[in-house]
């Protein structure tokens, strides 16, 4: 019977861009994919010429870009939570997730009107970032409502995969039109607004904001209810557990950082460490979502969290060689594959369906507090106790969060299975 | 999806498709119009020629052929020597600029007739610019986005180089300098290192800035031994003196971004201000062992250094001014 089925599978055409059930998820999940696609080629492909444009073109201080960027990432962790509250409350994940896309696709034709003035580069920045912090949570609960609890890792994986592919894109679209138009940016601003709204229309037009498995009946949540989340012994647990471990991970950008000053390499070749991680990510996303979905999530979000060890022992050592150094970064984007997706697809399993996008915009928000915490740890230690002593109290962190989170993802596992 | 979304989904795509291409098309068609009419004027008398770059304060996109003046323009490059930084010293020219893509940024050596020479990709926006007095070493600060411990993504950090002019190549990145303060090593994760400058007697010895946190290091170094001295706070873009006596550099009012110039004393590390009461973010050259040249963005000024008589505007239209030694042919 088996063996039928699968040879007759082998005979079909393995179109996958046509049957997105190849890759086992819905079609839901991978036009969500196509949508955040085209919105990151858009994004990145401003994001990489910006810095020149502000600096080259508007005569404005590098140090204005950033100032602008940090205030309102504050602004879009606050926004994230309301949105997800407001998409389930309504129950327009779809709707909402099209506000917070729309605002992005808004920026760029500002962008386009109106490019000239550092002021109005900042309003767009802010645009941006509101946008992201809208359209996070509800996107997400879409991609966990469209999926069935035996693929919910593997659709993250395939979203995940199709988002870091348009971030991959984006710099080289913009490249290409500056080879072809030099110093034309208002060329790369209008394309990147095509891409936007593009986008926009793939979620409008192919999305469903109604997939089958979100609730049709009942009385919508309240805020009580929502609030109520936070004395859920599974949730909480699960929020404890990405607490911990959050704060005990390394943002890559510092082990970057603490990589170029171990590993003697040619000092213009910094970004292709990027580069290595992007793909290693891009490739590894979508088997580790469906390994996630076959073996148990839950080990596989500690295998991935397991790996930054590869990376605090590279840090540790003093010569590590070219070889190393690539274990090291495909070990750093199989830790993003297995953590960020797959535990949103942990805490998809663990919610109720009509309070998907409250619990993953609540989870999210303390997922990038505990980065924002250890990243300020992790350069305190660096600086008063040295950079190896700081990744050993790192590591010694980590071993210890792990041996706290696994017991505390299983027991919010089990809670779930019983509730 | 139902066919009719299918249908109107393909419209738009071919419609993006043929839009952007014809947006794009046409720009590549239209005549470039990179390259630059502006024109430095000398407003006084400088005694000795000063190479800048020009700058054209009405459309900021044409910016950048190298001048050299001397009473009037005595020299001028091509429109393939743009730079938003220059410096020259001993028949060796650096220019940092953009690509002509736009999306690159690129250094290039140039000789004494302002012809390019090599170029290397740089891994962020130019900001600061030196060649030692031999010739032998380049220096370059740059600024690169994404440092995260910042707390933002597009925080800028730096990155300082030091170039071997000949083979036009980076040799050594600051970071990777071992810093010690008061004869212990010293490190930390914000470290931010910028502003070059080179002793004009031995050219393996340099003076640089250290920022961490709130505070401004002045830095001795040397290229041979990759190690770093703090010698004291409150010190941005060193400049020695000609003479080696001296370092010009600016001051930083409070916590925000403006600065003072003042010159400190090598042997004592005593500073004064001079003259100069606006705001001026530069590293400053010496057009001899008594007067400090620098940019406000647009215009040269001079001012004695030390501390007595006042600014005065020396090359109008200019950013980026370097001392032209007297054996200098240019």
């Amino acid at each position: 019977m088996y063996q039928v089925e699968a040879s007759r599978a082998l005979l079909k055409p393995r179109l996958w861009f046509r049957r997105p059930e190849a890759l086992r998820v819905s079609r839901n999940v991978f036009m969500l994919g196509l949508t955040s696609m085209l919105t990151d080629v858009s994004s990145e492909m401003v994001a990489t010429i910006l810095p020149i444009y502000l600096v080259f073109s508007l005569g404005a201080s590098p140090l204005a870009l950033g100032a602008i960027d940090g205030t309102y990432r504050g602004a879009a962790a606050v926004v994230q939570v309301g949105a997800g509250f407001v998409s389930d409350r309504w129950r327009r994940h779809k709707q909402v997730a099209e506000t917070g896309y729309g605002f992005s696709a808004l920026g760029k034709v500002a962008l386009v009107a109106a490019g000239s003035s550092v002021g109005g580069i900042g309003a767009i920045v802010a645009f941006d970032r509101i946008g992201k912090g809208i359209r996070t949570a509800p996107r997400d609960a879409l991609i966990s409502l469209s999926s069935t609890r035996d693929n919910l890792a593997t659709s993250f994986g395939v979203h995940r995969a199709l988002d870091s592919v348009g971030a991959f894109l984006g710099p080289l679209v913009a490249f290409g039109i500056l080879l072809a138009a030099p110093a034309r940016f208002d060329a790369v601003f209008f394309v990147s607004t095509l891409f936007a709204f593009l986008g926009l229309a793939v979620l409008v037009l192919t999305v469903q904001g109604k997939p089958w498995r979100a609730p049709r009946e009942g009385t919508p949540p309240s805020f009580r209810r929502a609030a109520g989340l936070l004395r859920e012994s599974r949730f909480v647990l699960l929020l404890l557990a990405a607490l911990v471990l959050s704060l005990t991970s390394v943002s890559d950008a510092l082990i970057y950082v603490g990589l170029q000053r171990n590993v003697d390499f040619d000092p213009a070749a910094f970004p292709l460490l990027y580069v290595v991680t992007a793909v290693a990510f891009m490739a590894l996303a979508i088997p580790i979502g469906r390994l996630a979905d076959r073996v148990g999530r839950v080990p596989v979000l500690l295998g991935g969290f397991a790996m930054l060890f590869v990376d605090y022992a590279a840090l540790l050592s003093n010569d590590l060689g070219y070889v190393g150094l690539i274990v090291c970064l495909v070990a750093l984007g199989a830790f993003f594959a297995c953590s960020e997706g797959v535990l949103t697809a942990v805490a998809g399993a663990a919610l109720p369906d009509d309070l998907q996008a409250s619990g993953i915009g609540i989870l999210i928000t303390v997922v990038s507090v505990g980065n924002l915490l250890s990243s300020l740890a992790f350069g305190a230690l660096w600086v008063t106790i040295g950079l190896q002593q700081a990744v050993v109290v790192f590591a010694a962190g980590l071993a210890i969060a792990l041996l706290i989170a696994a017991p505390l993802l299983v027991r919010s596992q089990r809670s779930a299975l019983n509730g | 999806m139902g066919s009719r979304n299918a249908k109107i989904l393909v419209a738009l795509v071919v419609l993006c498709v043929v839009g952007g291409g014809a947006y794009v098309a046409v720009a590549a068609l239209a005549p470039n119009e990179t390259s630059t009419d502006a024109n430095p004027v000398a407003a006084a008398d400088a005694d000795a020629p000063v190479m800048v770059r020009a700058v054209d304060p009405g459309d900021t996109r044409l910016n950048g052929r190298v001048f050299v003046v001397d009473g009037t323009v005595t020299a001028r490059s091509g429109k393939d020597l743009t730079c938003e930084r220059v410096y020259y010293a001993a028949g060796h020219g650096l220019c940092l600029g953009v690509a002509a893509s736009g999306v690159e940024y690129t250094a290039t050596t140039f000789d004494s007739k302002l012809r390019p020479l090599h170029t290397f990709t740089l891994t962020g926006l130019p900001s600061r610019a030196r060649v030692s007095s031999d010739g032998r070493y380049g220096a370059i600060t740059v600024f690169v986005a994404g440092d995260a411990y910042r707390g933002s993504s597009a925080a800028f950090s730096t990155r300082t180089y030091v170039v071997d002019m000949a083979a036009a190549k980076p040799i050594a990145q600051l970071e990777q300098f071992q810093v010690i303060k008061e004869g212990k090593p010293f490190e930390g994760v914000d470290f931010n290192f910028w502003g070059i400058t080179f002793d004009p007697t031995d050219s393996n010895r340099f003076y640089a800035t250290l920022g961490t946190g709130t505070h401004h290091y002045l830095l001795e170094g040397e290229v041979s031994t990759h190690e770093l001295k703090v010698l004291r706070d409150g010190v941005e873009c060193p400049s020695l003196s000609p003479d080696g006596k001296e370092i010009a550099f600016k001051s930083r009012m409070g916590s925000s971004d403006t600065w003072r110039l003042k010159v400190l004393d090598v042997a004592t590390l005593k500073d004064h201000p001079v003259a100069e009461r606006r705001s001026i973010d530069d590293q400053v050259e010496w057009l001899n062992d008594d007067t400090l040249v620098y940019s406000n963005g647009t215009n040269v000024y001079a001012v004695p250094a030390d501390g007595s008589g006042e600014a005065k505007l020396l090359i109008r239209d200019a950013g980026s001014p370097v001392r032209i030694e007297s054996g200098e042919k240019l």
